[in-house]
């Protein structure tokens, strides 16, 4: 075994030690705890890659196959077998990362029994059952050949396979081509979301003929690999001639998309100089046109050079397009957004792992590769495997066997997993054995105020401390049940939560109106007409009877706050002007006259940094602050 | 037959008490809202809270709750057919056979269904109106809560024409629309109002076409799909094949020509 195919190995295997844990903590800990999912995110990082981006990059095996089956470019024939085996590890890649998208993965066979079939997604399900089986039988053949399986029996089904090859590749085409495209109808349903430079009628037509280009690209890319990793020869002249094909489809990809954009007049977007302009021109740059146009030249397309610059340049192009539309150009109201969390990003690597470790596993036992292709030693040619290797070299060195090798990697990427769920990611729902962080304390003070252990705080984050009755608190939410409600589950940039997200009223004016205890205490209808008097008019807030008119009581005298008149009775005054107006002077005459009265009367105890003017930053009833508007 | 039922809420008579919000609260078992990340940035709306009272500027409030579109996107999304369109109006949820892919949710124009993110076995959560209640001769919690009338409950048709009486009636007080009636092609919750309600939709630019209308344009085009491709990578599999055999007799009769000379 050469050091690259070792080093390979090793980074597979660390990736799917970390892969376990982190699956662990999916299921344990639920979606909500180890992705950045939202409620206006549903689809993230795993349908966008794993789903989206899985399926497209299998598109080779299709293509390949009708090359060779259907057209009979016997040329070909070397590349149908390692693509047909991809998209089968694909195809299998796709369906478990499903598993860990869906939110009840052991509902995943209810579309077999459950048929929606006005539901493109019902489409998409069983086109990818249905090709997934038809692959398995057409790489069967493979698998037949090895030495177990030569057996009477095991002949005659060999036989038969291969006497139905034509039926299982036409079957392939067709499937492929219905759900290639139904990804890209998937998001017809959503025009209001999807961002207008990317949604469009023939979403499914563009999804798939760019699936085809990056299907062809793949087989290059693939042929890379097998010769960088087996040292298979790289088949220039083949690849030069599947280059071509490639660049006209992307051409034709990136002309159908703009030719659609600009009919539907929606060209003018794409040069309003926004950022989703110049993301939409990345893109399609990236993936269509620059590969394309450079793959026109045939300089380009007979040296290995240009191939693997134009393969990788399709690549992430096209699964960029697949991103743009499920996650980037995918509407969210203001003041939500979406980044996908390093959990969603490891399950990911994990199944591309095991997809490429079972790739090589198959490749090194049966024939999948034709036997012309004898491979050449690859050492050590290579810059970046031996330089990599040197490292991983001091932690696993060359000595040590390869079982013992590869467990240790993949314990040491598990134990590394583990250091970064140790926030709680794993056990998010065993809410009371969690630690929570320190509340946001400014310098420290804790002032121990009797029995409710004062803190001051920094609440909302916006520079001021306040006193903060830390114990209390917990007594009062129900112990340590409660500690969830300010200290959340440990969400990444989200430990805490403000305090205005429970007192809603300590900034701005609240309803504190009470509308059905005042019918009960009005005895019912009769009593509408106390508040709504005048019978014609409609019965709102604003021609109701103002509160004060019954609590006479409610105005404290020598109060700088007077109650509002008229409409919006209901609304108690904020926390703030509650504070100034209604407590402070009436604190400040009391610790006047007796010193064992809290000092509310002392302006540095609340304000300890008097910098920000802005107060009534949120709700709906606050008016705008003016600068300065610090009282 | 049975009657298409349905909610009007006129935003001028809400006072904001938040009945409705108590009433469905209680009536679906929901527990308190947590301040949460994935709660309540929004609209309010979250898997513990179906209908919500949005307090917009000069004192008007706005519920928010799901329309239940009479061509709904959810349902026809639904990849298994546990979301679906009930006679009387309603658009009601079968968690036994969900699979939990949120494609109902990518499809809502209105953004209404929640996910259950916190738990290890989640659901969809959105409003049923009431439907146990609906189809027990009922009407849904919010509109029995309500005192002021500002939501009420009953035939779509009727209320319908209620709507356009009051625009009618008072047609400087409120906007000249009802919301609702043709908007994805309309909805079993209506509104009136004074103020604009776009905010209410994810998109203010939704059409009247109803939205599976857009995924059944492709959809529909599966069978031709099936019989053209499989018909044409048919036919150029004869092609080539017979071209090969022609190129075939072509050679072994030359090879034979020379053998003979």
């Amino acid at each position: 075994m050469t050091t690259r195919q070792r080093t390979l190995k090793t980074v597979l295997w660390a990736l799917i030690g970390i892969f376990g844990v982190v699956t662990i903590a999916r299921f344990v800990g639920g979606l909500g705890a180890t992705t950045g999912l939202n409620d206006a995110t549903p689809w993230g990082f795993w349908i966008a890659f794993d789903v989206m981006a899985g399926v497209a990059l299998a598109a080779g095996g299709f293509v390949l196959a009708a090359a060779v089956y259907i057209f009979r470019l016997e040329q070909y024939k070397g590349f149908a077998r390692p693509a047909i085996l991809t998209a089968l590890l694909g195809y299998a890649a796709v369906a478990v990362g499903l598993l860990y998208d869906l939110g009840l993965p052991w509902h995943i066979w209810h579309p077999i029994v459950f048929p929606q079939p006005r539901s493109v997604l019902f489409e998409v399900a069983m086109c990818v059952m249905i090709y997934l089986t038809v692959l398995l039988f057409e790489f069967s053949p493979a698998i037949l050949e090895h030495r177990l399986f030569n057996r009477p029996l095991f002949r005659t089904v060999h036989r038969l396979i291969k006497k139905l090859t034509i039926v299982l590749v036409i079957a392939g085409i067709v499937l492929s081509t219905l759900h290639q495209s139904s990804l890209g109808s998937l998001f017809l349903i959503a025009p209001h979301r999807v961002h207008p430079l990317w949604y469009s009628p023939i979403i499914w037509i563009l999804f798939y003929i760019s699936a085809i280009g990056l299907g062809l690209m793949m087989v290059t890319l693939e042929s890379f690999f097998s010769a960088w990793y087996f040292g298979h020869p790289l088949k220039l002249k083949q690849l030069s001639g599947l280059g071509r094909a490639a660049g006209s489809v992307l051409l034709g990809y990136a002309a159908l998309r703009l030719g659609d954009l600009a009919t539907r007049g929606g060209l003018a977007q794409a040069f309003d100089g926004s950022g989703m302009a110049a993301l939409f021109w990345f893109e399609l740059s990236l993936g269509a046109l620059v590969p394309g146009l450079l793959l026109m030249f045939s300089r380009v397309r007979s040296s290995s050079a240009g191939l693997l610059v134009t393969a990788l340049m399709t690549v992430f192009g096209v699964i960029g397009y697949r991103f743009d539309v499920a996650i980037v150009a995918f509407g969210r109201p203001d003041g939500v957004s979406y980044f996908p969390s390093w959990i969603e990003i490891a399950v990911s690597l994990g199944v591309v792992a095991c997809a490429l470790m079972v790739f090589i596993w198959l490749v090194e036992r049966l024939r999948v590769y034709p036997e012309d292709e004898e491979p050449h030693s690859p050492e050590p040619t290579g810059a970046v495997a031996p330089r990599l290797a040197g490292s991983l070299r001091l932690l696993l060195p060359h000595s040590m066997s390869a079982p013992r090798r590869y467990s240790l990697a993949a314990m040491l990427g598990a134990v590394g997993a583990i250091f970064l769920l140790a926030d709680g990611d794993l056990f998010g729902a065993q809410l009371a054995a969690t630690p929570v962080s320190a509340p946001r304390t400014i310098e420290g003070k804790l002032i121990d105020h009797s029995a409710a252990r004062l803190m001051v705080v920094d609440g909302n984050r916006d520079g001021r401390g306040v006193l903060f009755a830390h114990d209390q608190h917990v007594e009062d939410l129900g112990d340590k049940e409660a500690c969830e409600m300010c200290h959340h589950q440990r969400l990444p940039f989200d430990s805490q939560s403000a305090c205005s997200d429970c007192h809603r009223d300590m900034y701005l004016a609240t309803d504190i109106f009470d509308h059905s205890s005042h019918i009960n205490h009005l005895e019912g209808r009769q009593g509408c007409s106390r508040c709504h008097r005048n019978a014609d008019q409609v019965k709102t807030r604003e021609t109701a009877t103002p509160c004060a008119d019954c609590h006479q009581g409610m105005i404290v005298t020598g109060s700088s706050i007077t109650p509002p008149t008229g409409g919006s009775t209901g609304l108690a005054v904020g926390y703030l002007d509650a504070m100034h107006g209604l407590c402070i002077s009436c604190h400040q005459r009391e610790s006047a006259a007796d010193a064992t009265e809290p000092s509310t009367g002392d302006c540095a105890l609340c304000h300890q940094k008097q910098a920000v003017a802005s107060w009534r930053h949120i709700g709906p009833y606050a008016a705008p602050a003016k600068p300065g508007d610090t009282k | 037959m049975t009657i298409r039922q349905a909610i009007l809420t006129d935003t001028t008579h809400c006072i904001g008490c938040n009945a409705c919000v108590d009433a469905c609260k209680k009536e679906n078992q929901l527990s308190k809202d947590l301040p949460r990340r994935w709660k309540r940035r929004i609209d309010d709306l979250s898997s513990t809270r179906f209908t919500t009272v949005l307090a917009k500027s000069g004192g008007r409030f706005v519920r928010q709750q799901c329309r239940h579109c009479l061509e709904p996107a959810c349902v026809s999304a639904c990849i298994v057919g546990a979301l679906t369109k009930t006679p009387q109006g309603p658009v009601i949820y079968d968690g036994d056979k969900c699979m939990g892919c949120r494609y109902c949710m990518v499809a809502c124009p209105y953004g209404i269904p929640r996910y259950d993110w916190e738990k290890p076995i989640p659901y969809v959560r959105k409003c049923t109106m009431c439907y146990s209640r609906i189809e027990a001769g009922g009407q849904p919690a919010c509109v029995d809560a309500c005192d002021q009338g500002a939501t009420v409950f009953g035939p779509r048709d009727q209320l319908r024409e209620e709507a356009h009486h009051r625009l009618k009636r008072n047609p400087k007080k409120y906007i000249d629309k009802v919301y609702g009636e043709t908007q994805v092609g309309g909805t079993s919750v209506l509104y009136v109002s004074d103020i604009p309600l776009d905010f209410l939709s994810l998109n203010p630019e939704l059409g009247d076409t109803p939205l599976p209308d857009l995924t059944w344009a492709a959809l529909s085009k599966v069978p031709p799909i099936i019989l053209g491709m499989g018909g044409l990578m048919a036919g150029v599999w004869w092609i080539t094949g017979r071209r090969q055999k022609l190129a075939g007799t072509v050679e072994t009769a030359t090879d034979k020509k020379e053998k003979k000379s």
